[in-house]
């Protein structure tokens, strides 16, 4: 049974990488209508509320947007068509995420740059530090105890 | 060694940049974007006014116009330009063709509004379906749309009308202020 033990794990662990790639390499179902809706208006701001979607929002207008976004699905428009038709009109402030891909990275270079000077900074700090001045001599320490214990006196 | 000025420049040249942005962008009001419609053809609209008349851009008659959007619920700010709104149209009645849009109300509120701050000469669309809103890129009432006699947006107004907003949008139309 001990000689089984190696192969049988050996299966069970090539049986489950199996089905890993093969989630990972299954293709997704379609989204349905109302699902791309869903994330058409995840993605556009709603014009008359503060930092909500279109898709959480119950404002008129954020109603309004999604059944335009229905609508427009039901009639073949693509998502990347929808999403432009609403550019067209609010400009790229209707869209939640920036545009270019290019926006994502200044907040990381932002932070390195920031890091990097830090770190120059702290680097520079202690090199230049003052240095500690060496103990003094025992026969000054002992001169020092005296001095004192004589003005306490 | 390095020199002791790059330590007392690199500070400012970190911290001032970064300050600027954040006071200059947190102060800035997003609804003051700038129109994509600018310079382009107005929306066409169709519909039916809060009079129960059917009226659509065309009728604005080739004449420069103003698109003002507006509602009951939008106080003080749509009360505070009524009396601007009121004046230009004594004063441009037959130069400058204008035109309400109801933003999300209903007819009863609107109705409510002009009879307490005043009854206006212009038709105002119902804007039941949102879709002029939408087509106008509006973010919230009050807002106006100042179009030319082409029918192309020359600007935009976020917020209540002033008389020196109107003056100087009026002389871009070409109107005497």
């Amino acid at each position: 049974m001990r000689r089984l033990a190696l192969p049988i794990a050996m299966a069970a662990l090539l049986a489950l990488g199996g089905l890993v790639v093969l989630e990972l390499v299954r293709p997704a179902a379609p989204p349905t209508r109302a699902e791309q809706a869903r994330r058409i208006g995840d993605e556009l701001r709603c014009p008359d509320c503060q930092a909500l979607s279109v898709a959480e929002s119950e404002t008129a207008a954020a109603a309004a947007i999604r059944r335009q976004i229905i609508e427009q699905l039901a009639d073949g428009r693509s998502p990347d068509q929808i999403r432009a038709y609403f550019v067209a009109r609010y400009g790229d402030w209707i869209l939640l995420a920036p545009p270019s891909p290019f926006a994502w990275w200044i907040p990381a270079a932002a932070v390195l740059v920031g890091t990097g000077v830090l770190a120059w900074w702290l680097r520079r700090g202690r090199r230049s530090a003052v240095p500690v001045s060496p103990a003094p001599p025992r026969r000054t320490r002992d001169q020092i105890r005296d001095e004192v214990e004589q003005l306490d006196a | 060694m390095r020199s002791p000025w790059l330590r007392w420049l690199i500070l400012p040249l970190v911290v001032v940049p970064v300050g600027w942005l954040l006071f200059t962008g947190l102060g800035r009001d997003p609804r003051l974007i700038p129109s994509p419609l600018i310079g382009k053809p107005m929306p066409a609209f169709v519909g039916t006014t809060l009079d129960g008349d059917q009226f659509s851009s065309a009728d604005l008659g080739g004449k420069p116009a103003i698109v003002n959007f507006w509602a009951s619920y939008c106080i003080p700010s749509c009360v505070d330009e009524h009396p601007v709104l009121l004046d230009l149209a004594a004063r441009h009645g037959d130069d400058l063709a204008m035109v309400g849009v109801l933003v999300s109300d209903t007819p009863d509120g609107a109705r409510g509004f002009l009879a307490r701050y005043g009854e206006v000469s212009w038709p105002s669309m119902l804007n039941s379906d949102g879709q002029i809103s939408i087509d106008y890129g509006v973010t919230g009432p009050p807002e106006t749309f100042f179009v030319d006699a082409e029918g192309i947006v020359v600007a935009r107004h976020v917020g209540p009308l002033t008389a020196a907003v109107v003056a100087r949008e009026l002389a871009v139309l070409g109107l005497k202020p």
